[in-house]
């Protein structure tokens, strides 16, 4: 049990993690700090909750590349709805608005992959264009600040010793475990995502199963605004922008297969939590401001090395 | 043959000086291109420029701008205009190299091109809307971290908008040979992108503070970067320790300003500029804006002092707690 | 009649929308249909026609390319480096495209040998080959090529632009490759089915690098293009390239599943996004449309498609 354990991608991409904060804490032991800790846990936040429903959308054979503009979209709305500079609603009503219009939109995007039949890149690869546009259009070139207290302090306020945002990323990530692991409903997505025909055959539904995966990614996507948007006292166009690929890099950084079938929500949260500490690593190691422009190309041989080195080794495994 | 072409010459600037003759007072299009769409500070320069289009009542003018920044897009929008034969197309130009082309184009075409908030190649447009030269932004964000820290000592680092970005390139350039020249006991430690997203920026700035735990100040030189730092500054309880300065908007930076974070906002009048800037154009069109010329006569704003090709807007403000909340752009 | 006898509703329906754009577009601006008016706006569209050409072969064979847009950058990066280190443009030119070959056929061997999943792979090279192009640049514009080189982006030919001769030549090819050689057939019994294709003696692996190369080649040719045209080399060219090129081949009617597609689709889907762009900005003046008007076409075409043609499984 624990010799499977080692050899699966969440322990190849756990060891990269210890790996990679081992030699940078060497280098520079700040790197080790508890408050860095904190701070890449808060930054990592908002990919932990979305990465929990792109898994499920991944494992379920299909993707979602729209979170980014919905990002943005969310924190449009939700500040021209508490801001006191405009419509001044109260903090839960406005909560209650956002997360309807992210499932919403989470909602369209799986009825048009379900009912209509356009393959998922191509429907939210669509709703991102469209979103984007939206989200100028909403922000209409302004800044928009004036966040009520309340939602100020639940962003950057604290449980004890976990941060808010922390501890909304780890209450997700425990109900997804729980949910994919544990569950029938579990059980069937990953049944229809490793062979959707069978799945069919057997009597598992399907497309209800992926209209929720949509609509759970998109009141996710909702949840991680809400934490993250209000960490900046003004907002501008552009919030959440190339948040998508972040979110589909980590979780398959983390081991999901773009086939289907494959993926767990641990791996994922292990990927975006590896990808996160990639910039802060480079700027601890402090290589000097030359280097700053080698750091994309770095970032994407780190990528390029998890991602293949697990091929490899996984090719050699099934020829052995 | 150099008196035909002597002739020549005479003849065009009669026809031309009659062909403008003809025109002045005529209503004329503008077409005002800012680096990046659904950026405050060009919805603010806008609207300056839209109150000079209002006072002149002869001038129609266009908004509009790459939404991302791209500098392609620019240079396709103003290939655009030129097309639709609009009179007059004010630049600024995200990236000079990349539009020079399409704006030489324009000029060759008969359209009349303008740079304002940052410069282009000479040969690409006629005059230049110049609030400042991006030497002087350069220095004047450095003096104002210099004077805020009181002793200009210690590590500094620069949170910049992209890599590729053409403007920022240039201010950290004059930074970098202006820490050297005036201030040897600063030190820049780091230059560090933030891909023009807040969040982004907000990361880094913490980043900087832990790696370098004696960092006495960060320079936020886009208006995305600059909030981004100063509230990373904030939230690590470090306000007054590490000083945060740059270029933004004041109501972006208001709260930060108040509460001590940021001491000082290099910016200049936006909506002033946008005004200028429109006043320029319709001059230009109307042939009363001659090179040459030595000052400039701006409607509401006066008269405005003319170097070279140069038009000077000529308020560089520092923002600080006791004048910032007379602004509201 | 049956409806699914036709093979070609996608494309007809495709151009009568173009059909529709440009005729109400007569009506309301006719300066917009202009011959001049159309052949100056046409260099905005060289780079992605160019790109969509052998992304509709890769999608063709189920693939995805999601790196061209950085592959470009990287390309025109080594074309400037090698201008500014003293060689010739067009020798400069060269280098660009080979860069642009080396970085496609990466991919493909990463794609065939280690049979990584095309949008992985792609999704990583996506951020290496643009890191790359920033790294040895220094983020830096490199510019001032001679007149002799910007005719490559600028010239016509009898009132044709040059770069449009070349997209329309690579195109022609490109199509009747498709449709008529052995291989590119078998490009669609790839698509359609991967592992009786390898059993059947096809060299699946060998055609798959070629493919990407070949991706890689056109990117690099579409960055001599706008360096050319716009007398600049610079590390951020062609960002987000690569969604607009994939609308484009999937408005153009090919399957993202695979199996199905045709180049003239693609012209028709790179025309469509082309034209619909370009009139909404004449008209509106406001970017911010585009975005908005582009991903409904999107879907509403595929819908369309839908509507037109049977369900095939």
């Amino acid at each position: 049990m624990t010799g499977a354990w080692l050899r699966s991608r969440e322990a190849g991409v756990a060891g990269l993690i210890l790996l990679t904060v081992a030699a940078v804490g060497t280098i520079n032991p700040r790197f080790l700090s508890v408050e860095n800790a904190r701070d890449i846990l808060i930054a990592a936040s908002p990919g932990l909750i979305v990465a929990c429903g792109a898994t499920l959308v991944i494992v379920l054979g299909e993707i979602d590349i729209s979170m980014g503009a919905l990002m943005g979209v969310c924190a449009a709305v939700l500040g021209k709805l508490v801001s006191a500079e405009h419509a001044g609603l109260p903090v839960w009503l406005a909560t209650l608005i956002v997360l309807s219009l992210a499932a919403g939109i989470g909602l369209i995007n799986g009825l048009l992959v379900t009912v209509a039949r356009v393959p998922s890149i191509i429907a939210t690869l669509g709703m991102l264009t469209i979103l984007t546009g939206v989200g100028d259009l909403l922000m209409a070139g302004e800044t928009i600040g004036g966040f009520p207290d309340s939602l100020r302090a639940f962003a950057i306020g604290h449980v004890g010793m976990l941060p808010m945002p922390v501890l909304v990323a780890l209450a997700c990530l425990a109900a997804f475990t729980v949910l994919t692991r544990e569950t029938a409903l579990g059980r069937r997505i990953y049944a229809v995502g490793s062979n959707a025909h069978a799945a069919r055959l057997a009597g598992l539904p399907a497309l209800r199963l992926k209209v929720l995966a949509f609509t759970l990614t998109g009141l996710l996507t909702g949840v991680a605004t809400l934490i993250s948007a209000p960490q900046l006292e003004v907002i501008e166009a552009g919030f959440g922008r190339q948040f998508e690929l972040f979110v589909v890099t980590a979780v398959v950084v983390g081991g999901a297969s773009m086939s289907g079938g494959a993926g767990s929500i641990a791996g994922s949260a292990l990927g975006v939590l590896l990808l996160s500490l990639v910039r802060t690593a480079l700027i601890f190691l402090q290589l000097g401001i030359g280097a700053t422009y080698w750091e994309r190309a770095i970032q994407g041989g780190f990528i390029l090395a998890a991602v293949l080195a697990d091929h490899v080794s996984r090719r050699r495994r099934v020829q052995r | 043959m150099r008196h035909l072409a002597v002739i020549l010459a005479v003849l065009t600037l009669a026809a031309s000086a009659a062909a403008v003759a003809a025109e002045a007072g005529a209503q004329i299009t503008v077409a005002l291109l800012p680096k990046k769409k659904g950026v405050a500070y060009f919805t603010s320069c806008a609207a300056g420029a839209e109150q000079a289009a209002k006072e002149l009542g002869n001038v129609t003018l266009i908004y509009d701008g790459p939404t991302d920044g791209s500098p392609e897009k620019a240079a396709a929008l103003i290939e655009k205009w030129t097309l639709k034969g609009v009179d007059v197309i004010a630049v600024s130009p995200n990236d000079p190299e990349v539009l020079a082309p399409a704006m030489q184009a324009a000029m060759a075409k008969g359209v009349k091109v303008i740079t304002w908030d940052a410069d282009g190649a000479a040969s690409s447009r006629s005059f230049f809307v110049n609030q400042a030269t991006g030497t002087q932004i350069g220095e004047a964000m450095v003096d104002a971290m210099a004077k805020d820290l009181g002793t200009p000592a210690g590590k500094v680092a620069i949170v910049t908008a992209t890599l590729t970005a053409a403007n920022q390139n240039a201010w950290i350039a004059a930074m970098k040979a202006h820490l050297a020249s005036a201030y040897p006991k600063m030190e820049l430690v780091a230059i560090k992108p933030c891909n023009e997203d807040q969040k982004v920026a907000f990361q880094v700035a913490q980043d900087l503070m832990k790696a370098y735990p004696d960092l006495v100040g960060i320079f936020g030189i886009s208006s995305v970067a600059f909030p981004g730092a100063a509230e990373a500054v904030k939230q690590a309880g470090r306000s007054g320790q590490v000083l945060v300065t740059g270029l933004a908007t004041p109501n972006a930076m208001k709260g930060y300003v108040k509460d001590g974070t940021v001491k000082s906002v290099v910016l200049w009048n936006t909506r002033d500029l946008g005004y200028l800037t429109v006043r320029v154009a319709r001059a230009l069109a109307d042939g009363v804006l001659i090179p040459g010329a030595t000052s400039f006569a701006a409607g509401s704003l006066g008269s405005k002092p003319v170097a070279g090709d140069a038009i000077l807007l000529n308020n560089l403000l520092v923002f600080t707690k006791a004048n910032i909340d007379q602004f509201d752009f | 009649m049956k409806l699914g006898a036709y093979r070609y509703w996608h494309e007809t329906v495709l151009a009568a929308l173009i059909a529709a754009l440009m005729i109400g577009a007569a009506v309301v601006d006719p300066r917009f249909v202009s011959w001049k008016t159309q052949i100056a706006l046409s260099s905005h569209v060289w780079e992605l026609a160019l790109l969509a050409v052998p992304m509709t072969a890769i999608i063709i064979t189920a693939g995805i390319d999601l790196s061209v847009g950085s592959a470009m950058a990287l390309s025109a990066v080594v074309l400037g480096l090698a201008y500014q280190a003293g060689a010739n443009a067009w020798l400069a030119a060269a280098c660009g495209i080979v860069a642009g070959a080396l970085c496609g056929t990466f991919n493909g061997l990463a794609v065939a040998w280690l049979r990584v999943h095309p949008l992985i792979v792609t999704l990583a090279t996506l951020a290496a080959f643009r890191g790359v192009a920033e790294g040895i640049s220094l983020g830096r514009p490199i510019s001032g090529f001679p007149a002799s080189f910007t005719v490559l982006g600028l010239g016509t030919i009898a009132g044709v632009p040059i770069a449009g001769v070349i997209v329309a030549l690579i195109a022609t090819a490109a199509g009747l490759a498709l449709a008529r050689t052995p291989s590119g057939l078998s490009l669609y019994a790839i698509g359609h089915n991967p592992a009786a294709s390898r059993f059947s003696g096809l060299p699946v692996a060998r055609l798959t690098v070629a493919l990407y190369a070949l991706s890689g080649t056109c990117a690099g040719l579409a960055a001599a293009i706008y360096v050319a045209r716009r007398n600049t080399a610079k590390a951020d060219l062609g960002t987000g390239l690569e969604l607009d090129v994939i609308t484009a081949v999937v408005l153009g009617g090919t399957s993202i599943f695979g199996g199905s597609g045709r180049i003239i689709g693609t012209v028709l889907g790179v025309l469509a996004i082309h034209e619909t762009r370009e009139f909404v900005g004449w008209h509106w003046e406001h970017e911010e449309l585009n975005a908005i008007v582009v991903g409904v076409l999107l879907i509403a075409a595929v819908l369309l498609n839908r509507l037109f043609t049977r369900p095939t499984r």
